[in-house]
């Protein structure tokens, strides 16, 4: 390592890619696949070989990380595959407003106004009913290839 | 009849009974509102005396299953009332099932006269040592008449039937528990074999008898029939009896020799595998199965119905076929002292004379494969096979030859080894996928075989004729299975392999083959290599256009196999070269000539072809590679520069003859082969092949994992070898290659971690201590180089959530693991200087990938590893960095996840997610756990040292931070849940002053999960939770007599909201403790902790204790129960002397009164 750069240092510009491409034999259960375009969490591999003495495959079975479904693949072990880059973010709640978005405060101090309300109800109704509380709320938001959803919730204010 | 228990009901009460119960049996069959239907019966089973009740529904319903149900609700109200009835009552239910099942012998429906003969099998038993011996005996003689024929066949079977049903009552692994100790158990089954046992036998022998003669004359019944294969099965069940007696009084080690020299063992226990069982009834037994000629009369039996039946194809399965071979096979099986110590000589007659007649089952050999495939069943083989394994176990591998001489011009071994070619024929070229019998039949042979040739030293010589059939049953395995994996060849890599179901299994039978081959080892060793030596040089010959892939198949095998002859499995122990290898070769003058190293080389050579990258694309297909790495991997261990080799002599092999031997130069050519000078090329070349396999063979992992956990492992197993690796260049560029390039991050990140793990362990070999940590520093330093680097960058936060960065960290996290697993006396300090290193960067991870999963997992495993291996070592300075640097851990853990609430679409990412959140937790459990262990192990050298820290505090802080994750829910976990309760019952016995000082909503964090713990399935973690609360109790109780505080405040929390813990703490146990012990079904392993934990609770608590005895005793209705339940407390707390203190003999009184409390108030209370 000494004598090359940090591989992912190369890129120079942080967030260009939405993707990093990674030997499938590699990829672990729990880690995250791209999918037919969508970003997975692995959660079965199993290998195989392509006839007796032919070279491994992995089989992967993945669940898209936004909608839930279940995907498959399989590639040969010494392929690459894309590994999404999947962010997650704490913000913390400002506002619910009534078309169903909600107001989130950066890091810097803007805010961030373009999240929907998750559709899950029970995380959304636990949203609603600590804001209307008036419990300080933090939202983590995961994010990869584009898309953004709200995926958790902590309760950080007083009772 | 008289003496039946109960007020009788009116008529009218008693239909309308009748007809509820048989409402609710045909709604559940219909599966109409089941639950209610369950309910209706259930209310039977536990109402009060239902004897007349159940009576009234067996006689008049006309519904079997409500028949049925009737009389199980007499055994469990009885059971339960057991006390209560009068030994008339008790009579009259037992006689009035007896006489119920001979009554109705010939109806239909036969499940309910079995149940109700159970029932009174299990009622005989509950009052076994009730009744006076002249009751038993008379209600025995009604069963004796029975079966002696007197009232016609149906009752005959009927009576059979209960005693089958009695003699498993009363044998321990088909017996009822009824509520009582083993005690009672132990007690019925000793006077069952002592008593009776042989007497039923006797009766059923002399009832097949009858039927015998008329069934062999041709004018019997089909009932009489039944009735013969009834008995026959009933007297096999007897002959399965585990009998005590005898085993247990007699002591074989004086007239060892004698027994010896006529080759009978007495050493062997049982037959493993397979479920059968030796039968060693006694002396007691002789005159019944051996001197009364009964065996010969079976066999004659057998052979005349055979004759009969010879072109009956189906015949071979029917009972009564079955039942007779399984008696066979009993006797057969037959050891111990019911044979005279006539050196041996009855026993070989009694096999003999059983030989002689199973002989016909099995032979001729190539005929017997063939019928079969024309449709006969295998039964009778297979039983065939079991016979010869019961003789196998039972005699010397010469006698068990000498068997067959008087009856054939050959051996038994001969006989054997033509039986299993023509089996493993037909196994390999297995066509026909519906034929199992070729894999039952295998098994059972190569079991045989195994029994034979696994012994040592005497027991198992050869005659030269068994030696031949050996080497040619070898050759034709070898052959059959070249064959099939030649055919195999090109079939998907897939499950339905053709000859294994998975890896143990297929070593097991290649242990049989090996074990086979080594009896012959001069003609298979030579034979080995002319077959590798052929297909390797097929290999050389071809062009690019021919297809290997049959070759390599074979080949594959080729290497499997002989991996199993040369060498021992050995897991975990020290690897011999085999005797048989040893020991044979007494010709051979040059080391170059001897088979053995000529099969070893060539392997090796052929190995070593790998290394050129164009033979390594053309042949060397993964598979095969995986074959060749296990073969070396085994081969390592066994041959590559022995133990023993420097001193000239093996010293474990606990013969007296070894200084003759030691003058057989084959012996020394084998361990100094691969020895000093020969050793360190070959090392060169397996490092080398390694390297290749890591480097060239990207993403099979299966292949790596066999280098990395098999392969590389066992070459620094050893730290004489390992003194010859460090040295080699070869193994230098390996680890050079690890600490500075990246080629070998491409490997699956678990697997650097085992290469991570056997690269350090190679440092010990090294005499100086510095040159040692220098090595960890030089292999390990790097990585934690890059880590610190990464948790430095200024753009850390941006990159760090790339999937690049958190591979690259993940990697780097599971090589420093590894080298933390690798930890020993001699590299601690490099270790400890490698986590020291990145324990803050670590820290700054762990915060910024606190919603990454894998990563925070990986952090925490590092830590558990790193503690395990570092702590026992580490001075008061030391410790003190630590434990300080595993609490930040606790508290980022904590502060990151407390209150967290994941949600998402799909239900498996969500049972994803805690599944992750336990193995956190489980990993932060163990965490602690290893910081509680440096109490018990110090080998630090100032551990007594002022300022040292105290382990106790940081548990306790550790608690604080970890019980609030510990959620109810994750505790369903049974590892977790385990862990945890491990964990809390350590502390609570060995702190218990820690936790008395925990805070309050900690402290009723506990004691909930306690409570919870309490009404837990596993009888372990209720153990666990007992133990915790008796060292509650225990502790509350010291402190208060010696006047202190105790658990002081916590003891009182009474702010729970919901009402559980308005009371105090130990009251409340106590409470919930009596409830566990009088109303749920409790389990008696358990009364020896439950014991302990209640005592000190009641001395703590007196006056609630009475308290509490007394509302239990108001809620009884019942007077009767009432006064015994009375009585029962009352004993608890008085009979035995027992005082109001905690030492050992006191807590034994109690543990003992507890017993015999619970087995008077077992069932009673179930009810309430």
């Amino acid at each position: 390592m000494s004598d090359e750069e940090h591989h992912f240092e190369s890129k120079g510009d942080a967030g260009a890619s939405k993707t990093y491409p990674q030997q499938a034999g590699t990829i672990r259960k729990n880690g995250y696949i791209v999918i037919k375009g969508r970003p997975c969490k692995v959660v079965e591999v199993s290998t195989s070989k392509t006839g007796k003495h032919g070279h491994a495959k992995c089989h992967f079975v993945a669940i898209d990380i936004f909608n839930g479904k279940k995907l498959e693949d399989i590639v040969p072990s010494s392929h690459n595959c894309d590994v999404p880059h999947v962010n997650r973010t704490d913000y913390q709640l400002i506002d619910i407003s009534e078309d169903g978005f909600v107001s989130l405060l950066t890091d810097n101090g803007n805010t961030k106004d373009d999240l929907r309300l998750p559709t899950d109800e029970n995380l959304l109704a636990q949203i609603k009913d600590g804001f209307a509380e008036g419990k300080d709320m933090v939202v983590s938001v995961m994010s990869a290839m584009g898309e953004e959803q709200i995926c958790g919730l902590k309760d950080i204010g007083p009772k | 009849m008289q003496g039946f228990p109960g007020a009788m009901p009116d008529a009218g009460q008693l239909q309308s009974t009748l007809i509820a119960i048989e409402r609710a049996c045909s709604s559940i069959q219909m599966h109409m509102n089941p639950a209610e239907a369950e309910k209706i019966i259930i209310s039977l089973r536990q109402s009060t005396m239902p004897y007349h009740t159940c009576r009234f529904i067996l006689e008049n319903s006309k519904m079997p299953n409500a028949r049925f149900q009737a009389a199980g609700a007499i055994g469990d109200a009885a059971i339960r009332e057991w006390g209560m009835l009068t030994d008339e009552d008790k009579k009259g239910l037992i006689l009035f099932c007896l006489h119920y099942t001979m009554e109705h012998a010939s109806a239909a429906n036969a499940y309910v006269q079995l149940k109700v003969s159970a029932v009174a099998a299990q009622l005989v038993k509950r009052g076994w040592f009730d009744f006076v011996e002249a009751e038993k005996i008379n209600i025995l003689l009604e069963v004796k008449q029975a079966i002696l024929g007197i009232h016609g066949s149906d009752v005959q079977f009927a009576g059979i039937n209960f005693l089958e049903s009695l003699v498993s009552e009363f044998s321990p692994g088909t017996s009822t528990a009824m509520g009582l100790p083993k005690d009672f158990h132990d007690q019925c089954h000793l006077s069952m074999e002592l008593n009776y046992l042989k007497e039923f036998y006797c009766w059923a022998q002399s009832a097949a008898a009858n039927a015998v003669d008329r069934i062999v004359g041709g004018y019997a019944s089909a009932s009489e029939e039944k009735v013969c294969s009834k008995a026959l099965h009933f007297m096999f069940q007897i002959l399965n009896w585990n009998f005590q007696k005898s085993s247990s009084a007699l002591d074989y080690s004086n007239n060892k020799s004698n027994l010896a020299s006529s080759g009978i063992r007495h050493d062997v226990v049982q037959l493993r595998k397979f479920e059968r069982s030796l039968v060693e009834p006694g002396p007691l037994w002789h005159d019944a199965l051996l001197s009364s000629g009964h065996t010969l009369w079976l066999l004659n039996f057998y052979a005349t119905l055979r004759q009969k039946n010879s072109s009956d194809v189906l015949w071979f399965d029917f009972p009564l076929a079955v039942s007779a071979r399984q008696l066979i096979l009993q006797l057969c099986s037959l050891t111990g002292t019911i044979f005279p110590s006539d050196n041996g000589e009855m026993h070989i007659k009694h096999l003999i004379q059983i030989l002689s007649a199973i002989i016909d089952w099995v032979e001729p050999p190539n005929i017997v494969p063939g019928t079969l495939r024309s449709g006969r069943s295998e039964s009778e083989m297979v039983d065939g096979f079991h016979a010869l394994l019961s003789m196998a176990t039972l005699t010397s591998t010469m006698l068990f030859d000498n068997l067959l001489r008087s009856l054939r011009p050959f051996g038994t071994i001969h006989l054997l080894s033509a039986l299993t070619c023509e089996v493993v024929q037909a196994h390999a070229s297995k066509n026909d996928d519906e034929q199992t019998w070729t894999s039952e039949g295998l098994d059972i042979l190569l079991e045989i075989w195994t029994v034979l040739l696994g012994r040592t030293g005497n027991e198992k010589k050869l005659s030269a004729e068994s030696i031949a059939s050996a080497s040619n049953l070898f050759n034709t395995v070898v052959e059959s299975h070249l064959k099939a994996a030649a055919e195999s060849a090109f079939e998907d890599d897939s499950d339905a392999d053709y000859f294994h179901v998975s890896v143990s299994k297929r070593d097991e039978t290649l242990y049989a083959y090996a074990l086979i081959a080594r009896a012959s080892i001069e003609t298979t060793a030579t034979f080995l290599t002319k077959l590798f030596t052929e297909r390797f040089a097929l290999l050389s010959q071809h062009n690019e256009r021919w297809d290997p892939t049959q070759t390599l198949e074979e080949l594959y095998w080729l290497l499997l196999i002989t991996g199993h002859v040369l060498t021992d499995p050995g897991e975990g122990e020290t690897v011999l070269v085999p005797e048989a290898i040893q020991d044979g070769f007494a010709g051979v003058s040059d080391e170059l000539q001897h088979p053995v190293v000529v099969l070893s080389w060539s392997i090796i050579n052929f190995a070593r072809q790998s290394l050129d990258p164009e033979m390594r694309k053309m042949y060397f297909s993964p598979r095969l590679m995986e074959a060749i790495i296990w073969f070396l991997a085994r081969w390592v261990d066994t041959y590559l520069m022995p133990i023993d080799a420097t001193k000239g002599h093996l010293g474990t092999s606990g013969h007296d003859e070894e200084q003759q031997q030691d003058s057989q130069p084959s012996k020394r050519f084998l361990l100094s082969f691969a020895g000093q000078n020969q050793g360190q090329i070959i090392l060169d070349i397996i490092v080398r092949i390694s390297t290749s396999t890591l480097t060239s063979y990207p993403g099979e992992n299966e292949l790596q994992a066999f280098t990395c956990r098999k392969l590389l492992v066992a070459l620094v197993r050893r730290r004489h070898v390992c003194l010859h690796l460090v040295a080699l260049e070869s193994w230098r560029d390996l680890a050079r290659a690890f600490a500075n390039e990246r080629s070998l991050f491409s490997m699956n990140s678990r697997l650097q971690r085992s290469l991570a793990e056997t690269l350090v362990s190679a440092a010990s070999s090294y005499k100086d201590l510095e040159i040692s940590n220098q090595y960890v520093r030089d292999l390990m330093g790097p990585m934690t180089a890059h880590l610190v680097d990464i948790s430095n960058r200024n753009d850390l936060k941006a990159v760090a959530q790339h999937a690049d960065a958190m591979y690259m960290v993940s990697c780097l996290l599971e090589r420093l693991r590894g080298a933390s697993r690798a930890t020993q006396p001699r590299t601690q300090k490099s270790i400890f200087e490698m986590g020291y290193a990145v324990m803050s960067a670590l820290l700054t991870l762990l915060e910024l990938y606190k919603n990454q999963s894998t990563v925070v997992y990986l952090i925490l495993k590092f830590a558990v590893d790193f503690v395990e291996g570092e702590l026992a070592f580490l001075n008061a300075k030391e410790t003190s960095i630590l434990v300080n640097f595993c609490l930040r851990l606790l508290q980022i853990y904590s502060s990151n996840n407390i209150g967290k609430i994941s949600l998402s679409l799909s239900t498996s990412l969500q049972s994803e997610a805690q599944a992750e959140k336990y193995k956190d937790l489980r990993a932060l459990l163990q965490l602690l756990t290893n910081i509680c262990s440096k109490d018990l192990v110090d080998f630090s050298s100032d551990s007594n040292e002022v300022g040292s820290t105290d382990i106790a505090e940081v548990i306790y802080v550790g608690l604080h931070i970890v019980t609030p994750l510990i959620s109810l829910e994750l505790l369903k976990y049974p590892k977790l849940s385990c862990d945890y309760f491990a964990l809390v019952s350590h502390l609570l016995e060995v702190y218990p002053e820690k936790v008395a000082q925990l805070n309050k909503e900690s402290f009723a964090h506990i004691i909930r999960t306690l409570d919870f713990g309490f009404q837990h399935q596993d009888a372990d973690i209720v153990d666990k939770c007992l133990r915790a609360v008796n060292a509650l109790a225990s502790y509350q109780y010291k402190e208060k007599t010696a006047g202190k505080e105790g658990l002081g405040a916590n003891a009182m929390s009474s702010e729970e909201s919901n009402g559980e813990f308005q009371e105090s703490i130990l009251r409340y146990f106590l409470r919930l403790l009596l409830q566990l012990l009088l109303f749920h079904d409790f389990r008696m392993e358990l009364a020896g902790s439950a014991a302990d934990a209640l005592l000190p609770l009641l001395l703590c608590e007196q006056d609630m204790y009475q308290r509490l005895v007394q509302e239990f005793l108001d809620k009884q209705s019942n007077p009767a129960i009432k006064t015994r339940l009375a009585s029962a407390f009352s004993a608890l707390t008085s009979t035995n002397q027992l005082s109001s203190s905690l030492d050992r003999p006191n807590r034994f009184k109690f543990r003992k009164n507890l017993q015999i409390f619970l087995t008077e108030t077992s069932g009673i209370t179930s009810i309430i």
